[in-house]
């Protein structure tokens, strides 16, 4: 006989979720609904009838993680609308600011999985705010690190969160001589230290994968399974690093592959509970006797590419561009640490390249005339995609596919055949970021989805 | 009070002869930021630059002398210089930042550090504040009319402009001086300057300004710790040459003579607005 427990909240990652799963005697996971329970945000219904410059910077705020991406998709989704080039030294800003903001990211999730993980060799879990070494280096390692990401996006960007630089038709400002040897000297230093931070790293993530035995945090141990995590849906990516936009020559995202599904149609139907645990961390288990209803909680549409879930993130990338090919939880926190050397060579570059008296905004700024514009951004969590229709300077219709909501059902797959107490687990190798993967629907009186959003 | 706090008060004119030549008084702005610039105080400050139109300023961040240099001077009309503040830390790349201004710019300058909305990582890159002493300013076009219309001078044959001794001067290339009586120029002012309670810029690290010191040389009020040490400094490394206070002529008396006069009105004016319209008063920008 089957049982339900329920997870909620779940932690350390941002946003609100929570883990609906059906177990075997054994506690084995049979099937896993991981859903968003953080509430609409309305962004795309807000952006209606605002101006084009307006637009994305409302919908930048759903996020304090990714602010750059959605910035950077929304702005680029309207240019791509309108058909507006960029200058060049306005895109090596972007690509600078993008990589700025992925460094930091990557460095904050960091502390946020390492609670999980122990000191290879050890039965010790690692907290990160232990004043004892090697933790304390590592700590103070990881905090540079996101310093110079922030303080970086702040001179490109305007500000170390949501940046106010970026605008339709390129960039508002160029940056200083001293500013661009700034932002040199502080990627050089991050790339001694990153170098020296993902092998930590990589090392914590397979002594993981090699243990027999694990526990959330403070919990007890559990045994794992052999293929922890793993899920047989495929990658979406578009870019090794920044984008891709309708404007691209070859462009790598395609929206007549993408559809959606309401959660009602995809997500279990009204569950008993019926096993809990005190023991469990947080005390984060529902007792049993309540109920669950994950159709209907759920807060997000279903995106599917090709009809069906897809990953996407640092593993998608590295799979589609550089064949990478370890799978499971540990697999996609591996690639995760990959992409911190590429983050700062490709800063480095791209500052190299910046002529810091060429001019950043595009001469001709068209109004647009209502056709259809996306861009697809790279962002640490994967592909955000923001699709855009603008009219005489004014959003007619705007979607947001961020990069979680593409990886909630895929992240409820890889959650099978795993022990529940160790589904956060897989669940924060996805970083996931719920805030901004929350889309608008209709409910009715009785409360029954009844319109999902129209798409086109 | 009506001269803020000060840990000394001191006669001072720059020591190096261009920057002399075309600033305003004694120089003093533009040596301390001299020296703060050569010494690592600072790695840029925002001054009022040249704009497009004579005598109309633009704030600029100066990273060399040259850039100060050519910043000399006052102009006496608005030069947003805070608008630069939060981009000095960004596009600019400074961790250091100095900036001149009126009292009421250094007002906001250290309400910006207290209270620092919009303002993240800006606070403390402030390294150098001078203020200038300031009993009024003028909107451009009310500056074009003074010059232009009562001392029949045209804006581009200004080549300095002056207040002192009840007058307002102007100086053009050709040697002609026309003087009007300041009276005349009264109607021209900032109606926000007639709430002004700051005549020596109180807030600022070190404030200066022409009354109180004979022509040429400035009078220098250093105000906090970190003004007193740039200050102690620039003197020891010979940028400044300085009087006692207390030898020159008018000295502080008339500072103060002048700051008690320009509170005592302005605080007439207050009471006034707050009886102005029906039901409620204008606010009084100070409570
Ligand atoms: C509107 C105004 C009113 C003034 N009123 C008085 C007064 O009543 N009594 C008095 O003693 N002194 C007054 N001053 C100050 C005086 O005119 C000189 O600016 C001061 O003595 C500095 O001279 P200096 O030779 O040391 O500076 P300089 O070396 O010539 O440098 C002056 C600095 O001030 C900056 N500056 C010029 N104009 C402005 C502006 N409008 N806003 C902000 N910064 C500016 C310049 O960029 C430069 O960096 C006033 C100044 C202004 C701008
Ligand atoms: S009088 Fe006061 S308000 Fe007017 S410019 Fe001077 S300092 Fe500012
Ligand atoms: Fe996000």
């Amino acid at each position: 006989m089957s049982k339900v427990v329920e997870i909620s909240p779940t932690t350390r990652h941002e946003g609100h979720t929570k883990l609906v799963l059906k177990v075997n005697d054994e506690g084995i996971i049979e099937r896993g609904d991981w859903l968003s329970i953080t509430p609409v945000r309305g962004i795309e219904k807000l952006a209606v009838g605002k101006t084009m410059h307006q637009a994305p910077k409302i919908s930048s705020r759903v996020c304090g993680i990714c602010p750059v991406a959605h910035t950077l998709a929304g702005i680029e989704a309207m240019e791509g609308s309108i058909g507006c080039e960029i200058p060049d030294d306005a895109y090596l800003l972007r690509i600078i600011l993008q990589c700025a903001n992925k460094l930091h990211s990557i460095a904050l999730h960091n502390i946020l999985s390492l609670p999980d993980m122990y000191l290879p060799g050890t039965d010790i879990h690692i907290n990160p705010f232990s004043k004892e070494e090697p933790v304390r280096s590592v700590a103070l390692r990881i905090q540079r690190l996101r310093e110079i990401g922030q303080t970086i996006g702040e001179i490109a960007g305007g500000e170390p969160i949501h940046p106010s630089n970026p605008r339709i038709g390129g960039m508002y400002k160029n940056i200083s001589p001293r500013a661009k040897s700034k932002i040199y000297d502080l990627a050089k230093e991050g790339s001694e230290l990153a170098r020296a931070h993902m092998d930590f790293m990589i090392s914590v993530f397979k002594d993981w994968d090699n243990r027999s035995t694990a526990s959330v945090a403070s919990s007890y141990e559990v045994e794992k399974n052999d293929k922890f995590g793993f899920h047989d849906q495929g990658y979406m990516a578009v870019d090794p690093l920044y984008a891709s936009t309708n404007l691209d020559a070859d462009p790598k995202w395609f929206p007549e592959r993408w559809t959606e599904v309401r959660p009602w149609d995809w997500y279990m139907g009204q569950q008993d509970i019926t096993l809990d645990d005190p023991n469990y961390p947080n005390k984060a288990t529902t007792p049993a006797g309540a109920k669950a209803w994950p159709q209907m909680e759920a807060c997000t549409a279903v995106p599917l590419y090709d009809g069906a879930p897809v990953e996407v993130g640092p593993r998608a990338r590295l799979a589609i561009f550089r064949n990478y090919d370890r799978k499971g939880a540990m697999g996609l926190q591996i690639a995760r640490q990959m992409e911190y050397p590429d983050c700062l060579y490709a800063m480095m570059d791209a500052v190299d390249a910046l002529n810091t008296s060429g001019p950043v905004v595009a001469d001709e700024i068209p109004q647009g005339d209502g056709s259809l514009g996306w861009a697809a951004n790279e962002a640490p969590r994967g592909t955000d995609v923001h699709l855009a229709k603008v009219k005489d300077g004014r959003v007619q219709w705007y979607s947001l596919l961020v990069p979680t909501t593409w990886n909630f059902p895929t992240v409820s797959r890889a959650l099978e055949g795993a022990p529940w107490q160790l589904a956060e687990v897989i669940v924060r190798a996805y970083d996931p970021c719920v805030s901004c993967a929350t889309h608008m629907m209709v409910v009715d009186e009785e409360k029954k989805v009844v319109a999902q959003k129209l798409v086109q | 009070m009506v001269l803020g706090n000060y840990k000394t008060a001191v006669c001072a004119r720059a020591a190096d002869a261009d920057i002399l030549k075309c600033s305003q008084d004694g120089g003093v702005v533009t040596e301390l930021f001299t020296y703060a610039l050569e010494n690592g105080v600072i790695d840029g400050a925002i001054v009022a630059g040249p704009g497009d139109a004579p005598f109309k300023p633009e704030p600029i961040v100066a990273t060399t002398k040259a850039e100060l240099l050519a910043a000399r001077g006052t102009r006496y009309t608005i030069s947003p210089n805070m608008s630069l503040i939060k981009e000095a830390t960004r596009s600019y790349g400074l961790d250091k930042v100095g900036i001149v201004g009126t009292p009421c710019q250094m007002q906001a300058l250290r309400k910006a550090q207290l209270y620092p909305i919009g303002m993240r990582k800006v606070p403390d890159k402030i390294a150098l504040a001078i203020g200038i002493f300031c009993m009024e300013n003028f909107p451009y076009q009310g500056l074009e009319a003074i010059v232009e219309d009562h001392c029949n001078t045209k804006m581009e044959s200004a080549v300095k402009m002056d207040i002192g001794k009840g007058k307002f001067t102007v100086y053009t290339e050709r040697g002609a001086v026309t003087q009007i009586p300041l009276g005349a120029t009264h109607k021209y002012e900032q109606p926000g300057c007639h709430v002004c309670l700051d005549y020596v810029a109180n807030m600022a690290d070190v404030s200066t300004g022409s009354v109180g010191t004979p022509d040429g040389w400035s009078t220098v009020f250093v105000r906090t710790k970190k003004g007193e040490d740039v200050w102690s400094k620039a003197v020891a490394a010979g940028y400044f040459e300085t009087k006692d206070i207390a030898s020159v002529k008018p000295g502080l008396d008339l500072v103060t003579k002048l700051a008690t006069g320009k509170i005592d009105r302005n605080k007439k004016t207050l009471e006034e607005r707050a009886k102005m319209g029906v039901g409620k008063g204008l606010r009084n920008p100070y409570i």
